[in-house]
């Protein structure tokens, strides 16, 4: 009986230590992870500022023609700072894009559409781009502003119209409609309803998830999805980095 | 001696965490945790596979916690890269193309074990029928033979396979093969497998309009009732109740969406994998899952 205590005795020990053991193991574990961690993001964020200081020659020089489009994506929750995309717009215009596509979901920078027109320097409307005979601007930067509506509403309204013309129209009775709706059919039917279709070639999402909230799906057929992170912890030299990182970016468009 | 060790430890952890805050403000990306501890392996009781349910709620993968409840419904997948891993591996095309087969076989099996509904793959698009002959003739003989081959399998685990697109282009022999597989598999309900073979984005729209066209031409419907929830109704992902994927992950590190599913992904979370598709394994998903269960998705809405 003596024996038979003993051992269990010796084996609630063995257990107890074992347990106790591997708990340290995995909080050493957690240990080296975060530290890990903590290392690599201070390195980023050290990369990040030697690029916004232009101590990084890869990124002195970006092929920014090749980026004609760009759509900036930013959380509801973060539009409400317009003075972050406002700065976010400089910093876009200071590397020399020429048009930028702002997108929140429920429409608040088109409420604020005029103050950050008159507060970014050289900013105007993409609409009005071509209007004026001469603009004051050797480069300006044209803005959209787009929301929701834009995008299934849009292509819903577009549907309609395509609808009424296709009832409307004079067609054989077999005819099922295929070559009367086509993408150049719903594209032109887009633009009478007021919408831009030019496909942005890279979309900046800044916000808490990887998603782009909506934007207009019909134009995102080929674009470069990038999230950006936080609004709020937006870096220039992170913003650099994304835009080179594009122009290295090669497509075969499925082929 | 072992509490007052345990106890420093503890301390020092807590110390780690608050730089880690710190250090969120300069919006790091988590590293994954997943990268670091694929070696290593935390002793606990196990089931076959290593994972298993630790409660009613939540699903234990190696190292990760997944909730249940906040499982995805629908998670769709672009599967890229077979082409760039077979010429790292040195290998065919075609062996490629048969090693990403192999790996949505798998890929679809843990999700639907891990209690996903719906599972979507963008197996060619429009697109791809720009590329050789040869490879294009040897893409749908791969997709022919593993659906054959995999009636009973699908039978057997019950679970309903569709298969969305234009199918007028690709081969008869695989169009009734696809008709044998949707018959075979048309009534299971809780696992939903759905292929897009010749699949465009804009297409799908499109036909979606010429759909509502013709029922309005029959007088079933008026104009002025054409919405979105109609125009989403009559898209081809129709077929499933979950027609809008809650995560999509794409592989090679390609960060597009490449015209797949475009109205449907307003508001899916969007995952880019490094890693070329036939290397996309148990741990990259449980990455993904675990990536998409930390983020707060507000659908556009304040919340």
């Amino acid at each position: 009986m003596d024996l038979n205590q003993s051992m269990r005795l010796l084996s609630s020990w063995i257990a107890q230590i074992g347990g106790l053991g591997l708990d340290l193991l995995w909080r050493f574990i957690h240990l080296v992870v975060s530290l890990w961690y903590i290392v690599s993001g201070i390195i980023e964020a050290v990369e990040s500022y030697a690029i916004s200081l232009g101590l990084n020659k890869k990124y002195s020089s970006i092929n920014i023609e090749k980026l004609r489009c760009l759509a900036v994506v930013v959380d509801i929750e973060e539009a409400r700072d317009v003075s972050k995309v406002i700065e976010l717009l400089q910093w876009l215009r200071t590397i020399g894009v020429k048009q930028v596509g702002l997108f929140d979901s429920q429409g608040l920078l088109k409420k604020s559409k005029d103050l950050i027109l008159g507060t970014v320097p050289g900013s105007v409307l993409s609409e009005e781009i071509g209007e004026k005979d001469s603009s004051p601007e050797q480069n300006p930067l044209a803005l959209e502003f787009i929301s929701s509506s834009d995008n299934k509403e849009a292509v819903m309204k577009a549907a309609n119209i395509l609808l009424q013309d296709y009832l409307k129209s004079s067609r054989p009775e077999n005819d099922k409609g295929e070559n009367f709706f086509t993408e150049t059919h719903l594209n032109e039917a887009l633009r009478v309803v007021g919408e831009n279709v030019h496909a942005p070639d890279l979309l900046l999402v800044y916000g808490p998830i990887r998603s782009h909230l909506g934007f207009p799906a019909w134009r995102l057929r080929y674009t470069e999805i990038v999230h950006m992170g936080s609004l709020n912890y937006m870096r220039y030299g992170s913003l650099l980095k994304a835009i080179h990182k594009f122009t290295g970016v090669h497509q075969n468009y499925g082929t | 001696m072992l509490s007052l060790l345990s106890s420093l430890l503890s301390l020092l952890f807590v110390f780690l965490i608050s730089c880690c805050i710190i250090t969120n403000h300069f919006s790091f990306r988590p590293l994954s945790l997943l990268k670091l501890l694929g070696v290593i392996k935390f002793t606990a009781s196990r089931d076959d596979d290593d994972h298993y349910k630790r409660d009613e709620g939540t699903y234990v993968v190696g190292e990760e916690e997944l909730q249940r409840e906040l499982m995805p419904r629908h998670v769709a997948v672009i599967m890229d890269g077979n082409r760039r891993w077979a010429k790292r591996e040195g290998l065919l095309t075609s062996q490629g193309h048969e090693a990403g087969a192999k790996r949505l076989i798998e890929f679809s099996e843990l999700c639907f074990k891990l209690g996903i509904h719906t599972v979507s793959a963008f197996a060619f698009s429009t697109e791809n029928w720009g590329r050789h002959k040869i490879e294009v003739k040897c893409l749908m003989s791969l997709i022919q033979h593993y659906l054959k081959s995999k009636i009973q399998y699908f039978q057997r685990e019950e679970t309903r396979v569709s298969i969305i697109g234009n199918l007028t282009k690709i081969p008869e022999s695989l169009r009734q093969t696809i008709h044998e597989i949707e018959e075979a598999t048309k009534g299971y309900k809780k696992k939903h497998l759905i292929l897009a073979i010749d699949y465009s984005g804009r297409l799908d729209i499109l036909r979606a309009c010429k759909s509502i066209v013709h029922k309005s031409e029959t007088g079933l419907i008026r104009e002025e009732d054409v919405d979105e929830a109609m125009i989403e109704r009559e898209l081809l992902t129709n077929c499933t109740e979950f027609s809008s994927p809650d995560l999509l992950i794409r592989t090679s590190g390609e960060q597009r969406i490449s015209n797949f599913f475009l109205w449907q992904l307003a508001y899916t979370e969007l995952f880019f994998s490094p890693v070329h598709w036939p290397d996309f394994d148990k741990g990259k998903l449980v990455e993904a899952l675990v990536s998409y269960q930390r983020r707060e998705r507000r659908f556009g809405c304040r919340v």
